[in-house]
């Protein structure tokens, strides 16, 4: 706690030394922002109805055609009587509503990413791990050269060869690029860590499911995978917020996640210290979130030991 | 119930070949209780292993009921759930309780109905004497309790034939009595088995035959008077010289 307070302390008076102006108060609005919707009137015609109900009054317009059209606005903004004429354009009247900002839709693309991702990475990690430990020459050389090209190359380079060239090929979005490359990644990881954690389970254990008379299949699922899994929930939590944290990588593809929100919000606020606290912060919220689930997971787990 | 026939295992590893089995003939006849003893790698473990298929045979053949485990269109899943297997090191399933234990594989091999084998584990809890013990996980039990949940267990699948490693070698001193109390029941009630251990007045005791093995080979076979009061071989003699 003191060395926390040290620090705090150390980073003000640093900032204070280069003169910079902290607009912390700038900050909220790039999560919520009260966005004034001005209706207008889309023909002329006369207020036919008044109705207010609480804060919102619905407004029904009336013309010599007999079509009538109501819009849905806040009561203090309504200041028109019954039987007013209004021209095509006129303002009846506007209504506020609280609206995500830039920041929270990018909070939203970066979990919707990492979450996707982390379902294709466990997917085929789990697959790509039993190849791996087959007894199947060919599935198991397959599954090393896979791990291999992914693990020797570095994601950014990955991300790019999705985008333009996989995604320009079988003509697929940005987004599904960008998901695709983060799970094929996160897969080659996860594969190891199920091999890992298949080849920590006792020989033992297999014989002994062999010799009631399950198979192979059989004993890997109910047997050898329900206890691999067990023993890689560790470090399987460890990769998916790795997963997470990479994730910021694909704002150089143009997906407007979490990184990219940051550094728009900057352009138009010069706020840069405190949305980069700010982005960091929300980052470590997920990756926190995701801790404490799998410590649960893993408490709810331990009941065996 | 099981034949051998010039039966050989030899594992290749590190540039040298080790022949674990070599050439061993014998036939276990049914209800019969034959006991395996010799010396530490001597190849017991394997020739127990290659009787229910858990070794590849590198040469000779093993009849099960007739059916040969050498043939390659054998289905070993099918011979497998006749022959019960019970291990030194216990093996139970550590994340499952002591009854799923006895549920599972009559439910996914035998395709047993839930009730019908939890009925079946229970009754054999009874038997083997740890009825209370049957929501409890198997790290929680003792060693001697361990093992008679992993006999329980081999039963479940109402085997022809168990095979036991070194059933007790695992255990506490004060524990091998209460297993070889329930492997005794057993063959009192007429199963056959074959069972590999250091346990010489157990052998004395329940064993129709006793087979010595050295080196891979069957030295010397016969009933547990012949064998323990008057051996033929020099090796056998020397065997029982060091354990008796
Ligand atoms: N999987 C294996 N790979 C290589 N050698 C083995 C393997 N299993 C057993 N052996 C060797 O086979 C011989 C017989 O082993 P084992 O059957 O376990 O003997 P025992 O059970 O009589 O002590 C030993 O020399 C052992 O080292
Ligand atoms: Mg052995």
């Amino acid at each position: 706690m003191l060395v926390l307070a040290g620090i705090v302390a150390g980073l003000w008076v640093a900032t204070k030394r280069i003169d910079y102006t902290w607009r912390w108060n700038r900050v909220p609005q790039y999560f919520f922002y009260n966005n004034q919707d001005v209706k207008s009137a889309t023909f002329a015609g006369t207020v036919a109805k008044l109705e207010s109900k609480g804060n919102v009054t619905t407004v029904t317009v009336h013309n010599e055609n007999g079509e009538n059209s109501t819009y849905i606005i806040d009561t203090d903004t309504a200041n028109l009587k019954a039987d007013e004429y209004l021209l095509k354009g006129d303002s009846v009247g506007s209504i506020s509503q609280w609206k995500a900002g830039p920041l929270m839709a990018g909070l939203w693309v970066t979990l919707y990413i990492s979450a996707a991702a982390s379902v294709i990475g466990l997917f085929i990690g789990v697959i790509t791990g039993l190849c791996r430990v087959s007894q199947n020459l060919t599935l198991r050389q397959l599954s090393i050269t896979y791990i291999e090209i992914i693990r020797g190359t570095p994601l950014l380079v990955q991300l790019f060869i999705f985008y333009f060239f996989l995604g320009t090929v079988l003509n697929i979005g940005r987004m599904p690029s960008g998901i695709f490359a983060l799970g094929i990644f996160a897969g080659a990881y996860v594969a190891e860590i199920i091999r890992a954690g298949i080849q920590s389970i006792s020989k033992g254990q297999m014989e002994a499911a062999r010799s009631l008379g399950m198979n192979a299949s059989q004993a890997m699922v109910y047997i050898i995978l329900p206890q691999a899994f067990k023993r890689t929930l560790p470090p399987l939590a460890g990769q998916f917020i790795s997963l997470i944290k990479d994730s910021s990588l694909v704002s150089v593809i143009a997906i407007t996640d979490l990184t990219k929100s940051g550094r728009e919000v900057i352009t138009s606020t010069f706020a840069v210290f405190e949305i980069w606290f700010v982005v960091a912060l929300l980052y470590l919220i997920l990756t926190f979130s995701l801790s404490q689930v799998i410590a649960w997971v893993e408490r709810r787990l331990a009941v065996s030991d | 119930m099981i034949k051998t026939v010039d039966l050989e295992k030899v594992f290749f590893g590190r540039g040298q070949e080790v022949r674990a089995v070599d050439g061993i003939t014998s036939h276990i006849k049914s209800g019969e209780v034959v006991v395996v003893i010799g010396p530490s790698g001597s190849g017991k473990s394997t020739y127990l292993r290659c009787l229910n298929g858990l070794e590849t045979l590198t040469g000779g053949h093993v009849h099960v009921d007739g059916v040969d485990l050498a043939d390659r269109k054998t289905d070993m899943n099918k011979v497998r759930r006749e022959v019960g297997m019970v291990f030194q090191q216990f093996n139970l399933f550590p994340h499952k309780t002591v009854l799923e234990n006895l549920v599972l594989a009559q439910m996914k091999v035998r395709k047993r109905s839930r009730a019908d084998a939890e009925i079946k584990g229970r009754a054999l809890l009874v038997k083997v004497g740890i009825a209370e013990k049957e929501q409890e996980y198997p790290t929680r039990l003792s060693g001697g309790q361990q093992q008679r949940v992993a006999i329980a267990r081999a039963l479940a699948m109402d085997p022809k034939v168990m095979l036991f490693d070194e059933p007790t070698s695992a255990l506490d001193p004060e524990m091998v009595g209460e297993v070889l109390e329930v492997m005794k029941q057993l063959a009192r009630e007429g199963m056959t088995m074959v069972v590999v251990t250091h346990e010489m007045g157990f052998a004395r005791e329940v064993a129709d035959r006793v087979l010595f093995m050295d080196y891979g080979k069957l030295v010397e076979e016969g009933t547990p008077e012949h064998f323990f009061t008057n051996p033929q071989e020099e090796r056998a003699k020397l065997f029982l010289g060091q354990v008796l």
